[in-house]
């Protein structure tokens, strides 16, 4: 059915079709890096950190802090100041929101745990509440707004569908960022060191992994990709909130179920699919819900993923938990 | 079992590792009530007793996941008694643990390689792999199989295998020949024999304790978190005690 109606929208016009789709692929890229951080500290603690959504929002924040106040830049800036002014926003975000993760870990968690599962998961909602406070603090309650950084003419146009510039800039900044996540967790010393950690903690110290360090790199490179999202976020919606994070979290979390939570890939693909649902639900002409249903129809499909496949799409049904 | 403790003597080398009056606690629980013992530079050091004796808490005890609350732990003249697990590992312990541990979803191959982990010398890392898989043709074999998918008797053997890669100064084994087919513990002990000729001193937990007797130098007898007897391994292996309660003879 679901197949059948994209079909018959994409068969009466398919110009508007691919470009939903195209947003729909910047929602998710979005998502995905935000879903990948939930994903991989479950991975390795079996700990939903609810204050990850915040750390988003709180790098978010401050790299609209800092493309308004340290780089002026507005949409009549030389194209070269935004490049410049972007790239620095992106590394300054990044570096703030692993560190932030990072603490997040060592203040809020470490101490429990070998406590019941309980006590990280209630930690991990406070934590949450004092990010979005330490936001309401520093940015109050309005929206930061940005200029319209990136124009969101076309870029380029395939057979009457434009690329625009926003949106191929956000799914070009993602693309490499996956890339080298999977590179770093498949091929190096310290992603081996997740995936043993992760695996099995105590055999991974027995071979002489410092545990503790792996962990807090977990938490940072969730923190980085967290900050590079509200990077990213900023130059496609120009404008974000001090609680932000808690509704994307949401969704990226479901994502990141969605996928089978503690792989990677799954939370990518639970990611597209969730932002293409949202794309096509909300921009297809042809009998669509509409986005008043959009969060219904995506917590539908998690409900329905979770009673039919309580793995997730991609994850393993392992003995010993995903 | 051809080599036995006799034909190799009793090697009264330098001390390599030493436990002094050690106390170790599971929250309230006080699983270790002072134990003292010391493994020294090529012996094969057995630690034998009933279920829940302490055996695998003293390992955990030296390895660091269970800090000793009281006494000392020494390995090669340095206290280790507080230290953290994977500098224990980096100063030269390693283990094949109880229930084995692989890392079920890595390979065969991955497993190996954690267990070269915190070695800096990279270059001899073919050569000791190969040296594992020519004591275990079977896991050369499965190389590329995940873990958690190997029969018990080959995870053994890739748990022993993982510890070796480490090249260990001391090499610590609880029940290696757990859940094992007789042929292949046989197999198992004499790979240890083969190792520890090799110039690894091994502190070996087992609760095969004829086996183990027959290949230590030297033995202890664990009772309720105490040692409760100690000495040359024949000698345990003649003394009434060990035979009625650990030997099953009458
Ligand atoms: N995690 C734990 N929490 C509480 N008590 C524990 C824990 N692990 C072990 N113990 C207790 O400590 C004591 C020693 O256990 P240990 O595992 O060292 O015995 P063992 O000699 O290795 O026995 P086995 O031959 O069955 O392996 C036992 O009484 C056991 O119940
Ligand atoms: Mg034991």
């Amino acid at each position: 059915m679901l197949a059948l109606w994209l079909l018959i929208n994409l068969v009466k016009d398919p110009t508007e079709f691919f470009s939903v789709a195209v947003i729909g692929l910047t929602n998710g890229s979005v998502y995905a890096l935000i879903a990948l951080g939930y994903t991989l500290v479950y991975g390795i603690l079996q700990l939903i950190n609810f204050a990850h959504g915040d750390v988003f929002s709180l790098g978010g924040l401050l790299s609209a802090t800092v493309i308004l106040d340290a780089f002026d830049l507005t949409a009549a800036s030389s194209a070269v100041a935004i490049v410049i002014g972007v790239a620095v926003s992106l590394l300054i975000a990044v570096a703030f929101s692993s560190a932030l993760n990072t603490t997040v870990e060592l203040v809020g968690y470490r101490r429990l745990r070998n406590a019941p599962r309980l006590a990280p998961l209630i930690t991990a909602v406070g934590m949450s509440f004092i990010l979005q406070n330490v936001g309401l603090y520093f940015w109050g309650p309005n929206y930061t707004s940005t200029d319209n950084l990136i124009p969101n003419s076309a870029a380029f146009s395939i057979g009457g569908v434009d690329f625009q510039w926003d949106n191929l800039v956000v799914i070009l900044l993602t693309m490499p960022l996956l890339l080298a996540l999977t590179w770093l967790v498949t091929s190096t010393r310290q992603g081996k060191a997740m995936r043993a950690t992760s695996q099995d903690p105590e055999a991974a110290a027995m071979m002489g992994i410092n545990v503790n360090r792996t962990i807090s790199f977990t938490f940072a490179l969730a923190g980085g990709l967290a900050g590079a999202a509200g990077l990213l976020y900023v130059l496609q919606f120009t404008t974000i909130r001090f609680d932000q994070g808690f509704q994307l979290g949401l969704i990226a979390f479901t994502a990141a179920v969605l996928g089978g939570i503690g792989n990677l890939a799954g939370a990518v693909l639970g990611a597209v699919i969730i932002g293409l649902i949202e794309a096509f639900n909300e921009g297809l002409e042809w009998h669509a819900a509409g986005s008043d249903w959009t969060r219904s129809i995506v917590f539908g499909l998690l409900i329905a993923i979770l009673v039919f496949r309580p793995e997730g799409l991609l994850g393993e049904r392992t003995p010993e938990g995903a | 079992m051809s080599t036995t403790a006799t034909d190799r003597g009793t090697d009264s080398g330098t001390v390599v590792l030493e436990l002094n009056d050690v106390h170790t606690y599971y929250g309230a629980i006080h699983a270790l009530k002072g134990v003292t013992l010391d493994v020294r530079a090529g012996e094969i050091v057995t630690l034998i007793g009933a279920n829940g004796a302490g055996k695998s808490t003293t390992l955990r005890s030296i390895n660091g996941l269970n800090h000793a609350r009281k006494g000392a732990i020494r390995f090669s003249g340095r206290d280790i008694t507080g230290a953290a697990p994977h500098s224990i590992v980096k100063m030269g312990i390693a283990q094949s643990p109880e229930g084995r541990r692989l890392f079920p979803r890595m390979s065969v191959y991955e497993n190996l390689e954690m267990g070269a982990f915190q070695r800096k010398d990279r270059s001899n890392f073919k050569g000791d792999l190969d040296r594992v898989f020519q004591l275990f043709p079977r896991l050369a074999e499965r190389r590329q199989q995940k873990a958690g998918t190997l029969s018990g008797g080959e995870q053994q053997m890739c748990a022993i295998g993982r510890a070796l890669m480490a090249r260990p100064k001391l090499l610590l084994l609880d029940e290696p020949s757990m859940g094992l087919a007789p042929i292949f513990v046989e197999k198992i002990f004499e790979i240890i024999v083969e190792i520890n000729q090799q110039g690894t001193p091994v502190l070996l937990v087992e609760q095969n304790a004829l086996m183990a007797l027959d290949v230590a130098n030297r033995g202890y007898v664990l009772e309720t978190g105490r040692i409760a007897l100690q000495g040359e391994a024949k000698d345990l292996r003649q003394n009434e005690r060990v035979r009625q309660t650990y030997l099953g003879e009458t």
